[in-house]
Parts: structure tokens; sequence; C-alpha cells
């Protein structure tokens, strides 16, 4: 019986060790990629990194829980031999971290009640409860728990709900609007609502029959900004709101041209 | 004599064709911040960069039906860096399952004096915008977090309204044409953008109607 207990012990003792070891391994990868990696890392693999703490944790704790694991409350470690001499064994055994087994080191890593601060906080928490009185915990009690069965009830149940729930709460904070991403790449894509000389709205495909607008500057043909409005009116043009353009040229560069070797007549368009 | 080297397009300059791949998608005002902060996450580290910039875009009426159009664009945040002159392609149609819109682009830098060029060579100001905004990089992928404002008065870049409540996300990188894989990168950070974003490839001549 005893035997069977301290061979339990003892298994149960070194895989917890190893396990401890992973965590160990993984923070310090960790750490390092932190310090000496900063610019390389992206966000995704601090999560993953995360996530893989977090996972051995879970396997440690699922361990702990296991029946076949005795109960380490009941464990005592009695420290037989302190020497001020440094240990070379027990340096090796720690990867240097633990040189000498003397007095200053024996508080702190056999220590088996909780740490001074944590010992005032949970002192706190027990003089709060003593405090509330029976009823008013027990109604605390009851929320948790009611609170609890809702949240697994909503876990445990079929997908399909679940995804109809989230479809719904999403529709109510969209992050985006289609319509207004076909406005604004209209906008960057032809000008859909931005140019004022046409009344905002989808430019239909005639570009081409609507005139250009003036933005200042002599024309090949030497006409000057006041000669060009009066002629403006015999322009015909189909856009009407020009009255702030100084004046308007024929639609194309092929007309200016001519123009300008004179054998047009700016009347004709 | 040897053959001349045969080449599928006049090589002008020594430029090589370049493409710009293109994803579109726009996020609302509100889930902004959290969309900065994703994206500073997964973009290379960098001091994240804001810009306001003026563009221009100019048409040249030609006899045929479509004009030739280009893109003048210049920072008011820093107003003595050179203008920025882009000529954008029409998007290649051809493999569907292409995940990005491409489009032929050249992209040279001019002076201050390219409105007055530009209309001295017959090119006429369609319409002018300014896009404010965030800019972030991971490798070769550019991401564009821009609020377009229109401007009520011609010129003048300091009366402007916004256009909508919505800013545009646009991911785009330029490569030498013929490269497929660069669609798949795209994607796959499309991808992680969502659900605050849907990068999806618009055809701007689809939203003519």
């Amino acid at each position: 019986m005893q035997q069977r207990e301290e061979k339990q012990l003892e298994a149960s003792v070194e895989s917890l060790v190893s396990r401890v070891a992973h965590v160990k391994n993984a923070l310090h990868s960790f750490i390092y990629k932190l310090e000496n990696e900063y610019e390389r890392l992206t966000w995704p693999s601090v999560l993953d990194n995360f996530a893989l703490l977090s996972g051995q944790l879970n396997t440690i704790n699922k361990l702990l829980k296991n029946e076949k694991t005795p109960s380490y409350r009941s464990q005592v470690i009695i420290p037989l031999l302190l020497s001020p001499d440094r240990d070379d064994e027990l340096a090796k055994l720690t990867e240097q971290r633990v040189p000498v087994f003397s007095h200053e080191i024996v508080p702190d890593y056999l220590r088996t009640k909780p740490d001074p601060e944590v010992e005032e906080v949970e002192k706190q928490l027990t003089a709060e409860a003593a405090r509330i009185g029976p009823e008013a915990a027990q109604k605390q009690i009851q929320t948790l728990n009611k609170l609890c069965s809702g949240l697994l009830e909503k876990l445990n149940n079929p997908r399909d709900e679940r995804e109809a729930e989230n479809a719904a709460l999403r529709q109510n904070k969209p992050s985006f609007n289609p319509a207004d991403t076909n406005a604004l790449v209209g906008a960057v894509a032809f000008g859909k609502g931005l140019s004022k000389c046409r009344p905002p709205g989808p430019v239909a495909p005639g570009l081409s029959g609507q005139g250009p607008m003036m933005s200042g500057g002599p024309t090949l043909q030497q006409v000057t900004i006041g000669g060009g409005s009066g002629q403006q009116t015999s322009m015909g043009g189909p856009v009407p709101q020009q009255q702030g353009q100084p004046g308007k040229m024929p639609s194309s560069i092929k007309t200016n041209i001519k123009s300008a070797s004179g054998s047009m007549h700016p009347y004709n368009r | 004599m040897e053959a001349p080297p045969v080449t599928v397009m006049p090589v002008t300059g020594g430029t090589i064709n370049m493409m710009e791949y293109l994803l579109q998608g726009s996020v609302l005002d509100q889930a902004l911040e959290s969309l900065l902060h994703r994206l500073r996450g997964l973009c290379d580290n960098m001091e994240p960069e804001t810009f306001t910039d003026h563009e221009l875009v100019y048409l040249l009426k030609g006899q045929q039906g479509n004009p030739f159009i280009l893109r003048a664009r210049r920072s008011l945040s820093h107003p003595t860096a050179p203008w920025h002159l882009r000529y954008l392609g029409q998007p290649e149609v051809g493999d569907k399952s292409r995940h990005a819109l491409v489009r032929n682009c050249v992209d040279v830098a001019t002076s201050h004096t390219l409105p007055e060029f530009l209309n001295e060579m017959g090119f006429r100001m369609d319409h002018e915008f300014v896009a404010n905004g965030h800019i972030f990089r991971k490798g070769a992928m550019k991401v564009v977090v821009t609020k377009l404002s229109r401007i009520l008065v011609p010129g003048n870049t300091e009366n402007i309204e916004r256009l909508s409540l919505s800013y545009l996300v646009e991911l785009s990188v330029l490569a030498p044409a013929g490269q497929d894989t660069v669609s798949e990168d795209m994607r796959s950070f499309a991808e992680q953008l969502k659900p605050l974003v849907h990068l999806e490839k618009i055809d701007p001549s689809k939203q003519r109607h």
C-alpha cells in the first residue's frame, strides 16, 4: 500500500516536473522573442505564444486533478541539511539558479503558505464574507449559479442556434456599409458625386458629349478669356451651369489645332 | 549584327510594365479605430503614417469614345514635395478566379508646373478631391485608409466637405505583369481583416449604373 503510494507520488512528481519544464521553455522563448525580435513580431504570433502557454497550463491543471495524483497537501518537505557552501550538484540540477542551499533561500523555495500580500487579500475577503451574512451570501450564490448555467446552456446548444444569434447581434453593429463602399469607389474611379458642373449622381458613359471645364491658361487658339465667354451662348453646350467659368473651348483637341491654323471658325461648334 | 531583342511591348525609358493589383472596401467611422489597431498589429512595424493629398483628375477627350485619364496628386502636408502623376489602365478582364483587380499602372513624379503643363497639352480637369488618412505597409502590400472630401470651391482645398461617413480602404500591390501569386497573398491578408472590412474586387465600370 505504502509502496504503491510512493510509486504514484514519484511518477506524478516526475510528470509535473516535465510539464513545468515545458512551460519554462515556452516562456523563455517568448520573452526572447519579445526582447530581441521586437520589430518583426506580429500580433498573430504573439497570440500563438499565449495560446501555447495557456494550453500548457491547462495540461498541468489536468494533471493535478487526475485521480492517480496523490494529494500533495499530505506531503511535507523538511530540509535536513543547510549549508552556506556552494553545492555543485544542486547548481547543475537547477541550471545555476540555486547554487547554495542555505538559510536564505529555504523560506522562499519551500514556502507552503501563500505570499504575505496574498494572505492579506485572503484575510480581507474572508472578513467581507463573514460580514455579509448568510442570506445575502446565499442570494449571491444563487445569482452566480443562474448566470453560469445560462452561459453553459448557450454554449451547449446546437451550433445553428448559436449562429443565428450571432448573426443577429452582428447586424446590430456593422462595421462597414456596402453602399458606402460603392459610393467611395465610384468617387475615386471616375468622380461620381465629385464634379460640381454635373449634377451629383452616376456619370453617363457619354462623357465626351459634355463640354470640358477650363482651368485657366491660354489655349492654342489664343482667344482671350473675355472673347471666349462671348462665344459661350453660341456653343450650345449641354451643360448650362458654367457661369463661373471664364469660357468654353471646343471639346476636342483636334478642333483646337485646326483653329490655331485659322481654318476653322470658332462659332462653328 | 544580331537581331534586335524581341519584346512584347515597346520598351520606353527602361521601365517594366507594372500592374497594380487592387482590392477595395470601406469601413464606417465608428469602426475606424479598431481597424487601425488591427492594421498596426498586422502590418510592418513602423510609425503610423498619415497623409493629406489633393488629387486632380484630368481628361483628354479624343475623337472616339473613351477619354484618356491622368491623375495628378500633390501632398498638402508636404507642399514642397513633387507632384505625382499616375496613369491607370482598364482593368484586365481575364481570369475570373483572380482575386484582385489588375490594371496597368504608370507612375511618375513631376514638378509643380504639372497642372499648367496638362492644360497646355489639352487635358481638362474633370474633378478633384482631397484625400486624407493613414497608410500602412506589409512587405510589398500597401494598405491605405482614406477619408475622401469634396472640394466646394474649385482650387480651394480648405473648404471641403466629406463625401460619406465611411473611410475607403484599399489594399494594393505594384508588381510586374504576370505574377499571380500576388493576388493569393492579398486575399489571405484580406481574410485577416474580416469581419471589420470586406475587401473585394470592385469593378469600377459596374459602378457607373
